[in-house]
């Protein structure tokens, strides 16, 4: 599994860091969400999953791996490639704030 | 002349009562309960400004929830009572519903070309769309982060510690004492006159007008109380004036400086009209909730002694104890800000027209049952082991708002609460009410004006 923070959209509430504080931190300059890990170890999934749900403007992305993972059909599933490629290269720049998944 | 228009609708709501209760007899109704008395309200603000609901909301917002959950006020304004309403429209700010566009400023607030107050809310973080909203609140977050928030925690304990020793004399000599303003207001007003880098004596009578100016900016008040509040403001704005030339010629590491020196570095990046109204702002979210939570939380000790235990071991049972106050008592009862339609939007059978100014009960989305089971009941244990503000079944709590304007001093609120309550119960674990607490007759904010306390004497 790994996660992106989409930081155009990160409203800087913490409520992530808060969740799981060794997985994202903030940036010290202007409090916007960062992953501070490679990739999200196992035990952490659930946690990971409830972190993206939780987040006030659903500005994180879990993006699950390919390989046997059982829990691919749980609450959050996962963006199409494409998708998350669009939000990892941050070109989808939306005036609004919000990319259609309220 | 406050009171004047609080006698007012005391009154209006007395000759209200007086004609049901003289229907229901004769009807021969022996039971007077809150369908009937609410079933012909036509505007939900003014019912939660009445006695009835000053003493006790949330039989009428069950009522709202059950029979009128997407409500349209006699203003014209609409009031949303459902958990997954309001979640959704508070998620949906900032595309499906926005703050009122610069130019429309007057439509919504017909008052706002002559009121100081209105016009320093339209300036505000919470009014703001993207991307100035995005601008001006990584301008802030800097100093919000969750690792500034646990660096001031020493800081806070020793506030709380100092305070519940200034306490102690007038307690242990058996004596009352008003732990409102005691505690509960000083509390976050000593933290942010430190954050603001602001001397104690200045933040105490800059807060003395806060309750006038959140009265004033409620959405149903009179002239006078528009009036008031616009005379708090001014003396709020020239006060911050002089602060931020002070902190112009002699910066400190605060964050009043801190603003100063991004605005004088580029004014493009905050103007002078966005920096006043950031600091006005600030201090009308930051205290009165605060100290509002706070007088809840004790309640809720003195309510539910054998709740006391989750603020007796570790730090996830007392954020556990912290969420369920925060759920239980939402001290700022509905959304202060417009949210505007951007479209026709339907809702549970209701059509919101294009243009419609939304509100959200939040205080009613705490206590429906569809999101937390048996919403009415004080159980810590919703919260426990979770991640802060969503409940054992994934629910949110709803207190802090949700999306782009989620509080940006709900971490500082957490911090200030976990580091009070285990102290205050072990300081003075014979606490007990002195005589009723005193609400104050806010229909926006839920909160006391006096929160009298004693010891019980041992042994009695």
């Amino acid at each position: 599994m790994r996660v992106v923070v989409d930081q155009d959209l990160c409203g800087t509430s913490g409520q992530c860091v808060l969740t799981l504080p060794g997985t994202f931190c903030q940036r010290e300059p202007d409090g916007v969400a960062e992953v501070c890990v490679a990739t999200v170890p196992q035990a952490l999934h659930a946690a990971v999953r409830l972190a993206a749900s939780q987040c006030p403007v659903a500005a994180i992305r879990v993006i699950e791996s390919d390989a046997g993972d059982d829990e691919r059909a749980s609450a959050d599933p996962a963006p199409s490639p494409e998708e998350v490629e669009r939000h990892a290269a941050r070109d989808q720049r939306n005036p609004g704030g919000h990319d259609g998944t309220v | 002349m406050c009171d004047a228009a609080r006698d007012r609708d005391l009154l209006r709501t007395l000759q209200a009562r007086l004609a049901l209760a003289v229907r229901s007899a004769s009807q021969q109704v022996t039971k007077m309960d809150v369908q009937e008395t609410t079933a012909a309200c036509r505007d939900a603000f003014a019912e939660l400004a009445s006695p009835a609901c000053i003493h006790d909301p949330y039989p009428f917002m069950r009522w709202l929830r059950e029979h009128d959950p997407v409500h349209r006020a006699a203003s014209g304004l609409f009031l949303l009572s459902r958990h997954a309403d309001i979640y959704w429209a508070l998620k949906a700010t900032g595309d499906a519903f926005r703050g009122p566009a610069p130019g429309e400023l007057a439509r919504y607030f017909p008052r706002a070309a002559t009121s100081l107050s209105l016009n320093l809310l339209a300036s505000t973080l919470a009014m703001k769309d993207p991307p100035t909203h995005t601008r001006l609140r990584r301008l802030i977050s800097r100093d919000f982060t969750m690792r500034q928030i646990d660096d001031l925690r020493p800081g806070i304990a020793r506030i709380v510690a100092a305070r519940l020793d200034g306490m102690a004399p007038a307690l242990e000599r058996g004596e009352a004492v008003d732990l409102h303003r005691e505690f509960a207001l000083a509390l976050p007003m000593l933290v942010f006159a430190e954050l603001f880098g602001m001397p104690q004596d200045d933040m105490f009578g800059l807060a003395a007008g806060i309750g006038a100016i959140l009265e004033g900016l409620s959405p149903h008040a009179s002239d006078p109380q528009l009036a008031a509040a616009d005379a708090a403001s001014a003396r709020v704005k020239a006060y911050f004036g002089g602060l931020i030339q002070r902190k112009r010629t002699d910066p400190r590491h605060d964050i009043v400086s801190m603003l100063v020196g991004a605005h004088d570095d580029d004014a493009d990046t905050l103007s002078d009209a966005e920096l006043i109204s950031m600091l006005w702002g600030m201090l009308l979210g930051g205290f009165a909730t605060t100290a509002a939570t706070i007088d809840h939380a004790v309640l809720a000790m003195l309510a539910y002694p054998e709740q006391r235990h989750w603020l007796q071991g570790d730090a996830v049972g007392v954020k556990a104890f912290v969420e369920e106050v925060l759920r239980c008592d939402a001290p700022a009862m509905f959304s202060s800000i417009p949210r505007i339609a951007q479209r026709d939007i339907e809702l549970g059978g209701v059509v919101i027209p294009k243009k419609a100014d939304v509100r959200v009960l939040i205080a009613s989305g705490n206590r429906d049952p569809d999101a937390f089971a048996d919403p009415d009941r004080f159980e810590p244990a919703r919260f426990y082991g979770t991640s802060p503000g969503m409940s054992t079944d994934g629910k949110i709590m709803l207190s802090f708002g949700h999306g782009i304007h989620f509080c940006l001093g709900a971490q500082l609120a957490r911090v200030q609460l976990a580091e009070s309550l285990p102290r205050i119960q072990a300081r003075f674990p014979t606490l007990a009410l002195a005589e009723q607490p005193i609400r104050e007759p806010s229909a926006f904010l839920r909160t006391f004006r006096a929160l009298p306390v004693r010891l019980h004497a041992q042994g009695s």
